[in-house]
């Protein structure tokens, strides 16, 4: 049973700036993320996407402001905040020393989970995600679909409350496409929060509840998404508030 | 509490054990077969010509302990500092920086992965010397404090220049240019009143001369320094180094952006 200080904000943001060098990558972002939602996070490359799930995740340190996962703190009290997340990254990261079964458990292990469960899990999400006949192989011998839905395993091998997917369904055929998204409805059904950044508005449409649009560091739209799609396509919207806006500029 | 997560930290370890296992003809052997070689040219063929005998010892004896020096530094030092240069240089360090391991955690998984390998690297050089060499060791449960408090400070080492390498030729300079000729200088194949006395307190200033001659004592109850210096400069070699391991853990230094 995952422990929480508060139960419905998932994710809290408060002025949230960072800095690389002189260059600020975020500008003073505030917004929370209910629990149970599934959030859009949208912005062209450099946006500073990546950059707020870092920090989130405790891969980057920030330079001012607060971030909260259920209320915890992520740099004070990130042995808490940690095992409420699970990240699927945007690169195939993985250990070439192991095999995907040997690395789901030992990753597991990281967050407690004993031996015999970590197994249970680990073969229940290979065989999900079909990866089953792979399991003692290791990673470089997989397709990049399949090491898609290696990275998509290795987030849920501990069962977080809130799922962060960087662009998760980058390169991937239709058909395993369609597979995460359904998983993925499933997931947040299920009650999971879904925190997703991808450059295919199609997908955030049909997928995602509320949406937020960062640009430049600074979120320029956030709302439900019918509020924020305003009878428009996301794509208009996405495109009068991040390459118009420049062009204007 | 410093340890809050035990099974988080049991895979950690069982990784790393795992790693350098999945490598064994790498990491385990090499030092033996060296340590073989090591024994017949210097102990066997040109140790006849040094005369220790004023210790009562022979030279192949005076040498042995200096090779489980020399093979736990380096199998601890290469052990941490590739798992954690490689992690780094593949980005699966990722797995490790997002789970809720403490930083103190997170160091101690490594350096008990290193500390396992230098181990069974230093039991296995041990071994192969009594062999050629039987002899009972003089202090044995010294010889235990030496063969883990040696790895605990090389293993943090090892870390600390996996963390600042940013490539592989980095990752190599502090073995290549100061751990390996201050082991050598610190007499692991010479007493300290074979080197002229001008140099004599150089060697002193080295802390490898007080690890090398510690295991010395401990293995055959002979050394050049006190062994209570060799249990002061090893014990506050292995705080320092441990701890600002886990210091620049959590700062997260070139671990996160």
């Amino acid at each position: 049973m995952a422990i929480m200080r508060n139960s419905d904000i998932a994710i809290s943001i408060k002025n949230l700036s960072k800095f690389y060098g002189s260059f600020q990558a975020l500008k003073d972002i505030s917004f929370d993320v209910e629990r149970g939602s599934f959030f859009g996070f949208l912005g062209p490359n450099g946006a500073g996407k990546t950059t707020t799930i870092n920090v989130l995740t405790g891969l980057s340190n920030y330079s001012s402001g607060s971030v909260d996962v259920f209320g915890f703190g992520v740099t004070s009290e990130y042995q808490k905040t940690r095992p409420l997340i699970g990240l699927c990254a945007q690169e195939f990261n993985f250990d070439p020393f192991l095999s995907l079964e040997q690395m789901l458990v030992y990753q597991a292990g990281y967050f407690g989970i004993s031996e015999p469960q970590a197994k249970r899990r680990a073969n229940e999400l290979l065989d999900r995600f079909q990866l089953s006949e792979k399991k003692s192989v290791k990673y470089r011998a997989l397709s990049g679909g399949m090491k898609k839905r290696l990275l998509l395993c290795r987030a849920l091998i501990h069962d977080p409350e809130i799922l962060i997917l960087d662009e998760p369904t980058a390169g991937c055929d239709l058909e395993l496409r369609f597979l995460i998204w359904d998983y993925l409805a499933e997931l947040n059904k299920e009650g999971k929060t879904i925190f997703l950044t991808t450059h295919y508005m199609e997908e955030a449409e049909k997928l995602c509840k509320t949406i937020g649009i960062i640009h430049n560091g600074e979120i320029v739209q956030i709302g439900e998404k019918e509020k924020v799609m305003k009878e428009k396509t996301l794509q208009d919207v996405f495109l009068e508030l991040t390459n118009y806006r420049e062009k204007i500029c | 509490m410093l340890i809050s997560n035990p099974t988080g930290i049991l895979a950690l370890i069982k990784r790393e054990v795992m790693r350098f296992l999945s490598v064994a003809t790498q990491t385990l052997f090499p030092p033996m077969i060296s340590s073989i070689l090591f024994i017949c040219i210097f102990g066997l063929a040109l140790g006849k010509r040094i005369d220790l005998s004023e210790s009562g010892i022979t030279y192949i004896a005076f040498i042995i302990p200096g090779l489980m020096t020399m093979n736990a530094i380096t199998s601890s030092y290469e052990n941490a500092s590739s798992s954690l240069f490689i992690s780094r240089w593949h980005n699966h360090i990722q797995e490790v920086l997002l789970s809720p391991l403490s930083y103190f955690e997170m160091v101690l998984g490594i350096l008990v992965g290193s500390l396992v390998r230098s181990l069974l690297v230093v039991s296995g050089v041990l071994a192969i010397s009594l062999t050629f060499n039987p002899m009972p060791i003089a202090h044995p449960f010294l010889m235990i404090y030496f063969m883990v408090i040696i790895p605990i400070i090389f293993s943090c080492a090892g870390m600390l220049a996996a963390l600042w390498a940013e490539d592989f030729n980095m990752l190599t300079m502090w073995n290549t240019y100061l751990i390996m000729p201050l082991t050598f200088l610190g007499g692991v194949f010479h007493p300290i009143h074979l080197i002229p006395a001008q140099f004599r307190f150089f060697t002193k200033l080295n802390p490898m001369y007080y690890l090398v001659n510690g295991m010395r004592h401990s293995v055959i109850g002979v050394s050049d320094t006190q062994v209570m210096h060799s249990i002061a400069v090893s014990l506050a070699l292995a705080i320092v180094m441990f701890l600002t391991t886990v210091y620049l853990f959590r700062i997260g230094y070139k671990l996160r952006t």
